[in-house]
């Protein structure tokens, strides 16, 4: 942290939290803060922007699909899920059955890493390097998994495209699911055996009442952790979640304790999904036979269309404008951190300790990538 | 969760009669409508004590041949379960519109100071339309359609003299 005096009484500091920072991710918030005290904090995003929304404008439906997994690096396959999504309502075509449950299949084992990734960056957050080590070792599993299925570890190059997956599950993939699955299950007995250092460290720390969560903008994980049970997955559903039995994590308490134990409950559920997809996993095409022309230039017809999914960190959506070209006239992505990180961190933090900045920060599922775009 | 359950008909209906606008559903859970810019204010106070509490996102559209911007508000209801759309535009010469701060407040505010960073609209009544992403940036609305971003990086951010850069000055 850079600090910078400016009361006169030498207690009042300006403090940067990052962008250089590493419990902050590119991003940076500059607290005011007096004593230990935060006084209030200012949100300086910015340092991950690549101007996406402008450079679909430039580019085929093809290359979008790529474009897509940038969005943000902890999630790339629902970020690759929705840009498929919104680009084949435009084109008014629908994926095969099969490529619909590999793709369900694929969400779910992005929201779980994500999650996973969610918990490992707040324990090295708080101090807590032994719950990091152990996050980023399982996540590494799914990352193998990614491997197989995608040919890409993080960034899956537009496996979920318009028209439904780039290809079929290679050999022994769903053996290979389902002993991933056992893995995170693993990863989450041994977080119940019970280490103190999160209740300890974030119980009663940064608490969103839910009127607070519904007026900021709060969606996702954060919302529910807050008291408020709604999930996309469940009141819109897209792709095949209306057909899988789940539950939706709710919690009261709305602080950072509560939204670290939502972290783990999802992610519970997601395994569930993913184990009933795969009962169900039906045998046919995975790509829509007018897909080919996909590759090549394809006339986006006139319209709008505005999708919405529960990604990991809360509500994505893509509103996308074709004009009859072969690029997208426009494209607006509406990520759940730009809400997450600037007003409801600005919120939480007044009247914070210092020492909580980081644990108030993590708690919020945060993803500078899809903030800035 | 069929049609049946869809509750965007029945929102329509009551939004046929107090505003004698028509809201076409486009697919289940899916209500578009188009809104005057001069009574989007008044509007969206209606649709937000209707149950739209969720501010999803607001788009900005550059239409230069038509000379205006199509904003797009998009709203979704906890209680109905309808995401509606609300579509209005202004003038591309002197793009005002009011702010839906009054209405939605934080959660509208960061996507129109980002907007105004992008597009150049003024959304009147937001009180912080400061810099978002860009700091100091003095070129034109970046994401309007008539900026050329080739030459404004050529001309700004490319030395001439520098032997890797001078490819793109030919």
């Amino acid at each position: 942290m850079i600090e910078r005096k400016i009361g006169s009484n030498g207690t009042e500091y300006e403090l940067f939290f990052g962008p250089a920072h590493p419990g902050s991710g590119n991003f940076s918030v500059r607290l005011k803060v007096e004593g230990e005290r935060v006084v209030s904090g200012r949100a300086d995003p910015g340092y991950l922007h690549r101007g996406f929304e402008k450079l679909m404008e430039y580019r085929l439906p093809v290359q979008n699909a790529v474009l897509s997994d940038r969005i943000c690096v902890f999630e790339a396959l629902n970020w690759n899920l929705l840009h498929a999504e919104a680009m084949e309502e435009l084109l008014g075509i629908e994926p095969p059955i099969r490529a619909r449950y590999i793709r369900t299949i694929m969400a779910e084992l992005s929201r779980i890493q994500s999650h996973i990734i969610w918990y490992g960056v707040f324990a090295i957050g708080l101090g807590f390097e032994t719950g990091f080590k152990i996050a980023f070792s399982y996540r590494d599993y799914v990352l193998d998994l990614f491997e197989a299925v995608t040919g890409g570890r993080v960034y899956p190059a537009g496996y979920i495209c318009p028209g439904g997956v780039r290809r079929d599950l290679p050999d022994g993939a769903e053996k290979l699911i389902r002993q991933t699955l056992d893995k995170i299950e693993e990863m989450l007995a041994w977080e119940k055996s019970g280490s103190p250092f999160f209740p300890e460290r974030t119980r009663g720390v940064g608490i969103l009442s839910l009127e607070e969560a519904i007026r900021l903008g709060a969606t996702g994980p954060v919302l529910r952790a807050s008291g408020m049970k709604t999930d996309v997955r469940k009141e819109d559903p897209y792709e095949l979640y209306d057909q899988f039995d789940f539950d939706i994590p709710v919690l009261e308490e709305g602080d950072a304790y509560a939204r670290y134990r939502i972290g783990l409950m999802e992610i519970a559920e997601s395994v569930k999904i993913v184990r009933q997809a795969l009962e169900k996993l039906p045998q046919g095409e995975v790509l829509h036979p007018s897909v080919a022309k996909l590759a090549a230039k394809v006339t986006i017809p006139e319209g709008e269309v505005y999708v919405r999914n529960e990604i990991a960190r809360g509500e994505g959506a893509m509103h996308i404008v074709g004009n009859g070209g072969t690029n997208p006239y426009r494209v607006k992505i509406r990520g759940p951190s730009l809400l997450h990180m600037v007003p409801v961190l600005e919120h939480l933090l007044v009247g914070a300790s210092v020492a909580d900045v980081p644990a108030i920060y993590w708690s919020l599922n945060v993803c500078p990538a899809d903030l800035d775009r | 969760m069929g049609t049946s359950a869809d509750r965007s008909a029945s929102i329509a209906d009551d939004i046929r009669s107090a505003f004698g606008i028509e809201a076409e559903v486009r697919r289940p859970r899916r209500l578009w409508m188009d809104v005057p810019p001069e009574r989007l204010l008044e509007i969206s106070g209606w649709v937000k004590r209707r149950g739209f509490e969720h501010f999803s996102a607001v788009s900005v559209v550059d239409r230069p041949e038509e000379g205006r911007f199509d904003i797009t508000y998009h709203v979704w209801s906890y209680n109905d379960r309808v995401l509606l759309t609300m579509k209005t535009s202004v003038g591309r010469d002197d793009p005002r519109i009011d702010s839906l701060v009054p209405v939605w407040n934080e959660s509208v505010q960061v996507h129109e100071r980002e907007l105004h960073e992008a597009f150049g609209v003024e959304f009147v009544g937001n009180p912080d339309l400061s810099p978002f992403f860009l700091e100091e940036w003095d070129g034109p609305p970046p994401f309007r359609k008539d900026f050329d971003w080739r030459s404004y990086v050529r001309a700004n951010l490319f030395d001439e003299e520098n032997e890797r850069e001078k490819p793109y000055f030919d």
